[in-house]
């Protein structure tokens, strides 16, 4: 079965793109424009990887990852972040926040992509224990 | 009187300060999703073997025009946030060697024409007190430079611990810088006389100069028109600084 990513970004144009980039390398993407709608899909689906924006409109980032880490079904799914935001102090915010990876924007898919394995393959280790 | 009109023209300044933070960051979203649709592009062509030379050549070179416009950008975030205060050291006991398997890869295969950056160390590996993250941006912005303004050869990293100091030169063998724009190298903005087509916003050096500051560090530069140029960073060992 294909890897199940949730992609959260409220920028429509860059969510289609990456969501057709996923798809062409055989991931099955949902996408929300959110983090509340987010959070509801990751509820529903419990995907196996949630790559998000910080800065969207209802709920960001911040309290997305918040609202991982307290619920106890989707705490186990990595997050991984994918941000305009480069200062050494927001990296460190959201890594404390339980986030698992971050990846500033613009990236190269292929960074992406590397960090996809790497997130997915720990999750596998993880549900093998 | 004076004042309030010191205090207006606080808020102004304040509010285009906001302005550029703002504005640059907003800049990166398209940035992104433009690189996401170069990399969709290249993913789609490989994946239906349409992918030719030429393709290759102009998406990769789309590409780096994108991370181009992203420098520049953050370039102008972060003078922005120097003239600002709002720089924060977060600093620790560091070794600088910890930071080349970075600058390494970073600078493995750029750009495109074959050439990789060489690392030399000496001495024995000591630490200094310094925000690695701002030493990150010294070194690769002087190893940048290195590279886009030479052609021939490899550019040089020399680490060399010595007893009181840490001293690293970038050497390249590049355009060099003419005697007469050296006393301004470091202002934001100043771009040299010989470096036109080379694209730039000439913000580079002047945030390295302020985040050596900040790492109390030196900088000095040797440069011969057309030979080559040499940028030596001091750092002092804590326990020898007096």
């Amino acid at each position: 079965m294909n890897a199940r990513i949730l992609l959260i970004e409220d920028k429509a144009g860059l969510l289609d793109t990456l969501k057709s980039l996923l798809e062409l390398h055989n991931y099955t993407v949902y996408t929300a424009s959110n983090g509340q709608e987010g959070l509801s899909l990751a509820t529903r689906y419990l995907p196996d990887l949630v790559i998000s924006d910080i800065t969207m409109p209802v709920v960001n980032g911040y309290v997305l990852l918040d609202s991982f880490r307290a619920d106890p079904q989707l705490s186990k799914i990595p997050v991984l972040i994918a941000s305009a935001k480069n200062e050494a102090h927001e990296i460190e915010l959201v890594m404390q926040k339980g986030a698992a990876g971050y990846l500033t924007k613009p990236f190269v898919f292929t960074h992406l992509h590397e960090e996809i394995k790497r997130l997915l393959g720990n999750s596998i280790t993880a549900s093998k224990e | 009187m004076n004042s309030t009109n010191s205090s207006g023209s606080d808020t102004l300044l304040s509010n285009a300060s906001n302005v550029i933070a703002i504005t640059a960051h907003e800049f990166k979203t398209p940035l992104a999703t433009i690189n996401s649709i170069v990399d969709l592009l290249t993913s789609k062509l490989q994946a239906d073997h349409l992918m030719d030379a030429f393709y290759q050549k102009n998406l990769s070179q789309i590409s780096s025009e994108i991370f181009a416009l992203n420098s520049m950008v953050d370039e102008m975030l972060t003078i922005n946030n120097i003239l600002n205060g709002n720089i924060q050291s977060n600093k620790e006991m560091m070794d600088i060697g910890s930071l080349l398997p970075s600058l390494k890869e970073q600078y493995r295969a750029f750009p495109d024409d074959g050439r990789s950056l060489v690392i030399h160390i000496t001495g024995t590996p000591r630490e200094i007190f310094a925000s690695p993250a701002q030493l990150l941006r010294i070194f690769s912005n002087l190893i940048s430079n290195a590279f886009k303004y030479s052609r021939n050869n490899d550019p040089l990293m020399h680490l060399d611990y010595q007893d009181k100091t840490v001293v690293v030169t970038i050497t390249d063998d590049g355009i060099g810088i003419p005697e007469a724009d050296l006393p301004q190298l470091f202002q934001p903005y100043f771009r040299g006389s010989n470096t036109d087509g080379i694209s730039g916003t000439g913000l580079g050096l002047s945030i390295v100069r302020s985040f050596i500051t900040a790492n109390e560090g030196t900088i000095t530069v040797n440069s011969q028109p057309d030979k080559g140029t040499v940028f030596t960073v001091t750092f002092r060992y804590p326990d020898t600084c007096q």
